[in-house]
């Protein structure tokens, strides 16, 4: 990547910020005629028809200390995600090799606990907070530097600094907005099964990770007996449970072959991505189990052989230019509040996650699984 | 028929040598094992006690158990007619049919499956296909059928390339000779072909059956409670004590199964003779086209249902392809010599293994070859993390490295090289190399000269089996590689588990491809000897 790229990277019109606003409004259109200012070879370029964006707020790179040496990097973040970033990193700074290995969180968890004090991990950068916690109670994180937890809020770390998160994701209702409107979808995730108008024509994907994170979280917030009866409550409603993941959930209600469903809200982006006029919005749930936002994150390893420079990734992964590079790449939520999400989103101070929720707990899904059984929902 | 007198003692020196040969590799495959006995000895045992009798776990078993049976029976069924066919009889197009018939074999079982729930599931693509037809409904794609069906569907190969390899050492004028008596085929193939390449069905049953019950992604996606599930819970919870213990039961039914095979698969030798290319082959008259579609139906359900699945997943996400997944020719090199390698080393070790448990009445060569099949019955992460604390604790400057990577392919893939291997020598006639010591060779010359010529097919299976499995090997390769290391198939498992299915169909179709060429390398290759 060179200089001109770079620059083409901070440079821009105020398009994203439109681009939400017409979100907030739930007005459609606007979007689509700024695809052609993606610029190739441009990070995230390609994926994100909402072009090009100046990025105002949040740290750029250019404040942060600059990286050098060698650094291997434990992703459990995929490489179409993650590749372009590390390139950039790179070419950015002469002086640094990273060596990325990509593996799922879960087997990356497994592997630094087997591979112990002589593992050659360095960072590990992690698809949800429950592998992170499961590393720091293996007391292989070390503690980053307040300035580093300090671009996320408070909220988005772990209260003991061992790991920050680094992009979120929310649960979402994407709903038909030929047949609904954003006032039929109730704010309580408890008022779903007497909605009638989602009768027969609401659908999730029960064997999806994120879904099953979502009866997790309800598990942990409202216990096991309401959790039952509330998906017993819904598959009375006729919850559709055929899909096999959250893109189908979402192309299917942007098809109209269902009015509403559950899906992480980046789904219903990368449908609006590749059909912009597709008759398909996104509504959250308040202060409840259907609202958890869960986060991407990462965390500077014990077995680090330069710790400064480990922490200073997490750093960068915070910097402006990474925060603005997930939101196109993923349409995931950046952390850093200065860095508004692209797509047709509200700001992620106007979501109302549930309080009190540790994210760690969601790694149970044992108990998910069987309970889903048990009601015939798998 | 004669019984099992093989000559031992002192003057082989070549048999002894395998035999030591064969023993150090069974030491070295069971550190492995002694790692997972480690590790789940921090259970602890009343906690042991309660996790193995749980009637969870029993039950999980037993369903493991009926999986194993139903598709070691379905590939029999399915692989040795098609050995026969594209060997023994005048089918059209025999060298493409080989190797049309072969290729499931390097598709990863979980992307099967994957293909299978989303071309036959409740909302598929073949359902929506079918729907202005007036079809509402397709047999359920979840549970046990759904397993069995896909599992069979990829390992079928292994029966079919080891019966394959033993149908071409065959004498055929053995069966020339039962015809002229005045045998019918059916008759001729059971009283003359099959008793012959029995050992290779059972080798290549063996490595169905194991396959089936280590396999961790296929009953995982198609819903269906068998045994590994148990342990993959156990690993995404983070409990890899309790994944090992598991394991370690796994490996207990693992034992059962090679000591049943042990007692059913019958040495008697029925010698091949010269591996003769001259007899008749059978004249299938109208049968030849009907059978010649036959043949390929089964590939083209299992190569067409997961090709048109990540096709239609293309058309639609065209718009999203994961453009930063490039799949040069870098990682194809690194996919052919990685498998490459594997097979070589394989075969290597394979040899005496097979050599020493064939031709030696001794129980420990028997041992040492039923050793080599622990390392393919721990399912990969398991077998891949145990690797894992090895390299890092005992082997520091090698892990992780490509050099690694090929000794963890070895220990997973060695019995599916012994085992093609002995079925092969099996087929010599002792009095063949005896011959050959009396009239002056050493036993290593006796052993090139006469017997490795003999087997050359055999071996070659088993490098074409090692070959094609390392290609589409995942959980180890996941684990061991190198940073910035990339293969055709984790190029398939990155972009599909990213969610970018579209860019999973390039490397998917040259794994494909680079198999497919591959295969047609070593059957060119096979007709000729070795020495």
């Amino acid at each position: 990547m060179d200089h001109t790229t770079r620059r083409r990277l901070l440079r821009g019109a105020s398009v994203a910020g439109l681009a939400g606003l017409a979100g907030c409004s739930g007005l459609v259109g606007g979007a689509a005629e700024n695809t052609a200012g993606a610029a190739a070879g441009q990070i995230g370029s390609g994926r994100s028809p909402f072009g090009d964006r100046t990025i105002e707020g949040g740290t750029s790179m250019a404040e942060m200390p600059a990286m050098s040496g060698e650094l291997t990097v434990y992703s459990g973040r995929g490489e179409p995600l993650v590749g372009e970033f590390v390139s950039f990193l790179e070419e950015r700074y002469d002086d640094l090799t990273l060596r990325v290995r990509y593996n799922s969180a879960a087997e990356l968890v497994n592997q630094l606990e087997t591979e112990g004090s002589e593992s050659p991990a360095d960072a590990f950068f992690s698809v949800n907070a429950g592998s992170l916690g499961a590393v720091a109670e293996q007391g292989r994180t070390v503690e980053l530097p307040e300035d580093v937890v300090e671009l996320v809020p408070g909220e988005f770390s772990s209260p003991d600094d061992d790991w920050v998160g680094t992009s979120g994701r929310a649960r979402s209702v994407p709903f038909n907005t030929e047949s609904l409107s954003e006032a039929d979808v109730p704010e309580d995730i408890f008022a779903f099964p007497d909605t009638e108008a989602f009768r027969g024509a609401i659908g999730c994907a029960p064997t999806y990770s994120s879904f099953q994170a979502f009866v997790t979280a309800m598990r942990v917030l409202n216990g096991e007996d309401r959790t039952r009866e509330w998906l017993n409550a819904m598959l009375d409603l006729g919850l559709d449970t055929s899909y096999s993941d959250e893109f189908l959930v979402s192309q299917a209600v942007a098809d109209g072959e269902l009015d509403a469903g559950f899906a992480n809200h980046y789904y219903i982006q990368r449908v609006l991505a590749g059909r912009p006029d597709a008759p398909v919005a996104t509504a959250f749930t308040r202060n409840d189990a259907g609202a958890i936002f869960n986060v991407a994150g990462a965390a500077a390893l014990d077995t680090a052989a330069d710790g400064d420079l480990a922490a200073n990734f997490v750093r960068h992964l915070l910097s402006a230019e990474a925060q603005d590079y997930f939101a196109r790449e993923t349409f995931e939520y950046p952390l850093v509040p200065e860095v508004e999400p692209i797509g047709r989103l509200p700001s992620v101070d106007e979501l109302s996650p549930p309080e009190g929720l540790d994210l760690t707990e969601l790694s149970d899904i044992e108990g998910t699984v069987e309970l889903l059984r048990d009601v015939g929902a798998l | 028929m004669a019984t099992r007198s093989r000559r031992g003692g002192e003057e082989d020196g070549f048999g002894v040598a395998a035999t030591v040969t064969s023993g150090v590799v069974a030491a070295l495959l069971l550190v492995p094992v002694a790692y997972l006995v480690a590790q789940a000895a921090s259970v602890g045992l009343g906690a042991s006690v309660a996790i193995l009798t749980r009637p969870d776990t029993v039950q999980v078993l037993v369903n493991s158990v009926a999986l194993v049976t139903v598709v070691t029976a379905a590939s029999v069924a399915v692989g040795v007619p098609l050995a026969y066919l594209t060997v023994r009889t005048d089918l059209p197009y025999r060298r493409a049919t080989t190797i049309l018939v072969s290729l499931p074999l390097v598709v990863p079982s979980y992307i099967g499956a994957f293909a299978f729930v989303a071309a036959f599931g409740p909302r598929g693509a073949l359902l929506r296909l079918l729907a202005p037809l007036g079809v509402e409904r397709l047999p359920e794609i979840y549970g046990f059928g759904g397993a069995a069906l896909v599992l069979a569907l990829y390992t079928y190969p292994y029966v079919y390339i080891t019966t394959r390899a033993a149908l071409r050492a065959l004498d055929a004028r053995l069966v020339d000779a039962a015809r002229t008596l005045g045998e019918g085929p059916v008759s001729a193939f059971r009283r003359v072909t099959w008793p012959r390449v029995r050992p290779a069905v059972a080798a290549g049953s063996l490595l169905v059956a194991l396959y089936a019950l280590a396999d961790f992604g296929t009953p995982a996606i198609m819903q269906f409670d068998a045994f590994t599930r148990v342990i993959y819970v156990d690993f995404t919870a983070f409990r890899q004590n309790r994944a090992a213990l598991l394991s370690l039961q796994l490996l207990a039914a693992t034992l059962l199964i090679l000591g049943l095979e042990s007692m059913v698969r019958n040495d008697d030798p029925v010698y091949a003779g010269a591996g003769s290319r001259s007899g008749d082959r059978v004249r299938l008259g109208p049968w030849r086209w009907p059978a010649f579609v036959g043949a390929l139906a089964v590939p083209v359900l299992a190569l067409g249902v997961p090709l048109g699945v990540l096709l239609t997943w293309f058309v639609r996400e065209s718009a999203t392809a994961g453009g930063t997944l490039a799949t040069g020719p870098g990682v194809v090199l690194n996919s052919v010599s990685v498998a490459a390698a594997a097979a070589l080393v394989a075969v290597l070790v394979g040899v005496p293994v097979a050599y020493a448990s064939a031709t030696r009445d001794s129980r420990l060569a028997g041992l040492f070859e039923r050793v080599s099949y622990l390392g393919y019955a721990v399912p990969g992460v398991v077998l891949g993390l145990a690797l894992v604390y090895l390299g890092v604790n005992a082997l520091g400057p090698v892990y992780p490295t490509i050099a690694l990577l090929v000794v963890a392919y070895v220990v997973r893939f060695l019995p599916q090289a012994v085992g093609s291997v002995r079925a092969a020598v099996l087929q010599v006639d002792p009095a063949l190399p005896e011959a050959a010591r009396t009239l002056g060779r050493s036993s290593v010359g006796a052993f090139r000269s006469v017997t490795l010529p003999l087997v050359a097919p055999g071996v070659a299976g088993g490098a074409a089996l090692v070959f094609l499995t390392t290609m589409k090997e995942l959980p180890a390769t996941l684990l061991l590689r190198p940073a910035g290391f990339s293969t055709l198939v984790t190029r398939v498992w990155t972009a599909h588990s990213d969610g970018y299915f579209g860019a999973a169909v390039v490397p998917a179709l040259v794994l494909l491809v680079v198999s497919g060429l591959s295969m047609l390398v070593i059957i060119s290759r096979e007709g000729y000897d070795v020495r």
